[in-house]
């Protein structure tokens, strides 16, 4: 049965109808347009939402205000640099009357607000960018504000957090425009050198001058998902290769993939990631000047140690003798312990091939299961800043007993799917160059460097040597040995050649029972030298790569017994014991200085 | 004066909301969903608009689209029905501001009387009775023990974010209170990693007695007496009747008046009722208030004469309450079945699809309100009630007599229904002597 126009309707002379007057109406601002679903919403789902279409979850642009309050603890925020007197260099006709009007439009006095705040109890310099304000462009004062608080920050010993969102260089003022790109990082060279942390945010839209300067400079940079973020802008691009640019260009993900960023954090995440981070940075450091970030390192890494080091160490020689000393107690301590760790290999003798086949199992535990294990509060981040991120290399920050420690794994992934995803724990220079940028930070920050190696090796490929494979290795190699943090490596699978040693010129490497450690693959191994490539058996055990091997060359310090069927499941097994192994180390290497570190990591290898 | 109501609903309640408009000489405005093209609310009002897409989110539920349909259609009221908008605070202001009328409570008062602990508190401090227990939450059990002996057992624990039985332990005797106490926070603990509870005097069996109230702009609030809920299935009322043979005309004055308290307590305006529990030694606690006009609403104004629906636009048109107290007489017994597209075989699958055939029962004393016709499609998208079959007779005996016949007459072809279902519960013995509280359906399923 249809019901179209089969009932009377109510009968209203069509007069009536037309006296009627409109009483109701929606008021001013209740309402507005969703401008990327084109849906209706309410103005204050979206002012007491992030800023984020109710409807669609795209983000809009946040008052700097705004931002501010959803960062910033209640009440914290305290600005600096409020009033400036407004410029004009060039005498641009018309300029100060725009920036009047503009400043009357917003509420605002300039582009960027800066200033002191606390983000859940961290105190932190804050600048932040607000794009209603001549697309958030940077100028002489903007320029201005941010030096300021950078070198304010400086002075403190405070973090800088920067939300920047910006056009780029304000044209009005022209070639001193160009210059608060130089300004700005300049001041934040000063702040870095000073051993201080900077977080940079990229929001919707980051572009020109300011990506060129003070947004692409942090020690972590986080990006709001989907913001563009480029030098040119995408329509100058295009015009100018006259090619049409593919969907996604220049947003963030595509910045994540590019090695550029440390991670895309979700609006609502961006308080709790911030502070997860500062946390992790200790806020709370140490005053004094010079030498500051020394007694850091002891703080942060010795904390309860009783080293007897801990003070006046500081004369080359006298550390080397120190060192060596240290070295030979050592050796000593590993013969003593040689035949309780052969007893428990023996007890079920394998063959190397056996052992080979086991590092390679496809449900052994992989590197994040390790850094699960082991640590808490595991914060990743991405990319080397060059080309891409590599899958192939996690790593990031976390807690090792509380403590901050840099954590780098290679990881294969379980399951075809993850395997593909982490190229079989084949790290490619990117990769590698990651971890470079990840042990880096962790010297300037003065925390240990634990890393998991497990790999089939470096990853063999035109674009791997496209991108200087072996630049990226030998790299890893020569700046390892010289960092002035401990540097732990334990190898957990495959230690696959130069693909594993450039994650493991380390103070110590321990291994698992069934790891193994080598210069090449048996299969390649018999390949080369026997031109059979079926010989890998027999290759397995002339290489020496088992565990007990290298630990009778001492290749590596520990041997760290297995169970019989090894998994994630039982990995505690593993990891209890070598959790108290690590405290004992980082305990004593956290005792010694900069140069004692050092002189002990060359010994280690200056004698094989 | 209201000359045209959007109704922001759908399905019975909305046919029955533009009749008693028509009623009125007030225009109507349905909305609707694209699922709803051939819905009966949407042919029979003056005006049909389309509001989004088939899920309530993006269409009954979308408060900015039926704002703005209320704006563009020159609306001067909108009646939320139930379900849906009509008990959002949000909504009720956005109509405030927008010069809309709301036909319901202000905003304010719909969000106090939402919120659990305010309610309660604002019961207790009118002198309405609420099932005793701590105000506060605990967690230390030797406090604890000291508050259930003052609350009195049995007593229930209960978790702070407790929920699905979780955290919870009924408790018959002081001496099991440690144990089950120190067990209900372990489990709440590891459920919820909150540990902090609270305790509640256990009302065991209790029936669910609800007051029907009225009040207009001036302060006055009259009730119209009670409904007898009692038989639900899943927190799901299945029957309803008025009055309720258990109560006396004593107790009903003074429910009655516990009622009329309590809304006046809240500040209300408009239809509301009151949902008490009612132990088996007639002690009744006030449970919440609901702030809208009620499915089971016909019951009540059958056995009092009184049109709630027009009473409800009256008062939001400013209009003072017509009656007093003293004017409302309970007559006779009205009871109410409710017909779901559902299959009680099937654990109450819902059973949307096309109605092939269709027959209701009429005649004297019988009254359906619902949206169906033939060839109608029920859509999947929202709740199974289809149709609400009630009948009026002289007493509970007849009225009982009026809906075994009527419920035999029902034929609905092309879809599983209830209505065996309840005309099961209508031969039950337990129901017709009256002997019902809210776990007569989980017997009576053998549950």
């Amino acid at each position: 049965m249809k019901l179209d126009n089969m009932f009377k309707k109510s009968q209203v002379s069509a007069v009536e109808n037309r006296e009627r007057e409109l009483k109701s109406e929606v008021p001013e601002g209740l309402l507005r347009k969703c401008n990327l679903c084109k849906k209706v919403i309410l103005t204050e789902d979206v002012e007491n939402g992030y800023y984020i279409c109710p409807k669609c979850g795209g983000y809009y642009h946040m008052p700097a205000m705004e931002r501010i309050r959803m960062i910033a603890d209640e009440g914290s925020f305290e600005e600096w640099d409020a009033e400036m007197r407004p410029v004009n260099p060039m005498r641009y006709k018309g300029y100060l009357d725009k920036l009047k009007l503009q400043q009357e439009k917003t509420g605002l006095r300039e582009a960027v607000v800066t200033g002191k705040a606390k983000i859940d109890g961290s105190d932190v310099v804050l600048g932040v960018c607000d794009g209603r304000f001549l697309m958030a462009s940077m100028g002489q004062n903007v320029g201005e504000k941010i030096a300021r608080a950078v070198e304010k920050a400086t002075e403190m010993r405070l973090p800088v957090v920067m939300f920047a969102c910006s056009g780029g260089a304000r044209m009005q003022e022209g070639i001193v425009s160009l210059m608060q790109m130089a300004k700005t990082s300049a001041a934040l060279k000063r702040h870095s050198e000073a051993g201080l942390l900077y977080i940079s945010v990229l929001t919707d839209p980051t572009t020109g001058g300011v990506t060129a300067s003070f947004a692409m400079l942090g020690d972590i940079i986080l990006a709001e998902p989907g913001a563009l973020i480029g030098f040119a802008g995408p329509r100058v691009i295009e015009q100018t290769i006259g090619q049409k640019l593919p969907k996604g260009f220049q947003r963030s993900e595509f910045l994540l993939a590019h090695g550029f960023l440390d991670g895309i954090v979700e609006r609502k995440q961006l308080r709790d990631t911030l502070s997860r981070i500062l946390k992790l940075h200790g806020t709370q450091r140490l005053s004094g000047e010079k030498g500051a970030s020394d007694r850091t390192a002891k703080e942060s890494v010795g904390a309860g140690s009783k080293s007897a080091l801990a003070g006046g160490v500081s004369a080359g020689v006298r550390n080397r003798d120190i060192a060596e000393e240290r070295y030979k107690k050592d050796k000593k301590r590993i013969l003593s312990e040689k035949l309780s760790v052969q007893a428990g290999i023996k007890k079920k003798r394998l063959e190397a091939w056996d052992r080979v086949l086991k590092s390679r199992k496809s449900d052994r535990p992989s590197g994040s299961d390790y850094i699960r294990a082991l640590f808490t509060d595991f914060i990743e981040f991405h990319g080397d800043r060059y080309f891409g991120d590599d899958a192939a290399v996690v790593g990031g920050v976390a807690r090792f007993h509380g403590m901050p420690v840099t954590v780098i794994a290679q990881e294969k992934g379980k399951g075809t799917k993850e395997n593909i995803a982490h190229n079989f724990g084949m790290p490619k220079p990117e990769g590698y160059r990651k971890a470079l940028r990840l042990m880096k930070q962790a010297e300037k920050f003065c925390r240990p460097v634990i890393c998991f190696v497990d790999t089939p090796g470096a990853f063999c490929g035109i674009e791997a040597e496209e991108r200087g494979q072996g630049e990226a290795i030998a790299r890893n190699i020569y700046e390892m040995s010289a960092l002035s943090v401990p540097v732990l490596s334990v190898v957990v699978g495959e230690g696959g050649s130069g693909g594993a040693l450039a994650l493991a010129v380390s103070d110590e490497v321990w291994i698992l029972e069934n790891a193994v450690y080598s210069i090449l693959s048996p299969e390649g191994f018999s390949s080369i030298l026997w031109k059979d490539s079926s010989k890998a058996k027999e290759a397995a055990k002339v290489m020496k790569i088992t565990a007990e091997n290298l630990y009778k060359q001492h290749i590596v310090e520990q041997v760290f017994e297995e169970p019989e069927e090894f998994t994630a499941e039982n990995i505690d097994v593993v990891t209890e014991k070598m959790d108290g192994e690590m405290l004992a180390f980082l305990e004593k290497y956290g005792a010694l200085s900069k140069e004692e570190l050092r002189e002990h990591r060359y010994r280690r290898f200056r004698s094989m | 004066m209201i000359k045209k109501i959007l109704i922001a609903n759908r399905g019975e309640i909305a046919v029955r909301i533009i009749r008693a408009c028509r009623e009125m000489g007030i225009q109507t405005v349905a909305v609707y969903s694209e699922a709803d093209r051939e819905a009966l609310h949407a042919k029979l009002a003056d005006e049909a608009i389309c509001i989004g897409e088939a899920p309530a989110s993006e269409s009954y539920l979308s408060m900015e689209r039926i704002i703005s349909a209320a704006v563009v259609s020159g609306a001067d009221a909108v009646h939320p029905g139930f379900g849906f908008l009509s008990e959002n605070s949000r909504f009720a202001d956005l109509c405030r501001q927008c010069g809309i009328i709301f036909v319901g409570p202000p905003a304010e008062v719909i969000e106090k009387l939402g919120n659990k602990q305010e309610a309660r508190k604002t019961m207790i401090a009118a002198g309405v009775p609420v099932v005793p227990g701590t105000e506060e939450a605990l967690e230390d059990c030797g406090a604890a023990f000291l508050a259930a002996e003052r609350i009195g057992y049995p007593i229930m624990i209960k978790a702070a974010l407790g929920g699905g039985g979780k955290g919870m332990r009924e408790v018959y005797d002081p001496a099991d209170f440690e144990e089950c106490f120190k067990t209900a926070q372990k489990e709440a603990q590891n459920g919820f990693g909150d540990g902090r509870m609270y305790l509640e005097r256990l009302v065991k069996n209790p029936r669910h007695i609800e007051f029907q109230i009225l009040a207009d702009s001036y302060g006055n609030v009259v009730h119209l007496g009670e409904r007898d809920c009692s038989i639900q299935r899943n927190h799901q009322k299945l029957i309803e009747e008025a009055p309720s043979m258990v109560l006396t005309e004593k107790m009903r004055d003074e429910m009655g008046e516990a009622a009329v308290k309590a809304a006046k307590a809240a500040g209300y305006v408009n239809a509301g009722t009151i949902e008490f529990l009612l132990d088996k030694e007639n002690h009744f606690y006030f449970m919440e208030m609901n702030t809208r006009i009620q499915v089971e609403h016909p019951v009540t104004e059958w056995v009092t004469g009184v049109d709630l629906v027009k009473a409800q636009i009256k008062i939001a048109a400013g209009e003072k309450l017509e009656f007093a107290q003293k004017d409302i007489k309970i007559q006779g017994h009205a009871i109410e079945c409710r017909i779901n597209a559902e299959n009680p075989e099937k654990g109450f699958r819902p059973s949307p699809g096309t109605i092939e055939d269709l027959y209701l029962p009429g005649g004297k004393g019988i009254r359906i309100d619902t949206a169906v016709y033939s060839g109608y499609t029920i859509p999947v998208y929202y709740d199974s009630m289809i149709a609400k079959l009630i009948v009026w007779g002289k007493g509970r005996k007849e009225a009982i007599r009026k809906m075994q016949s009527a419920l035999g007459e029902v034929i609905i072809e092309g879809v599983d229904t209830n209505v065996d279902y309840q005309y099961e519960i209508l031969h039950d013995q337990d129901y017709l002597d009256g002997n019902i509280d809210v776990e007569f359906i989980r017997r009576f399923s053998g549950g």
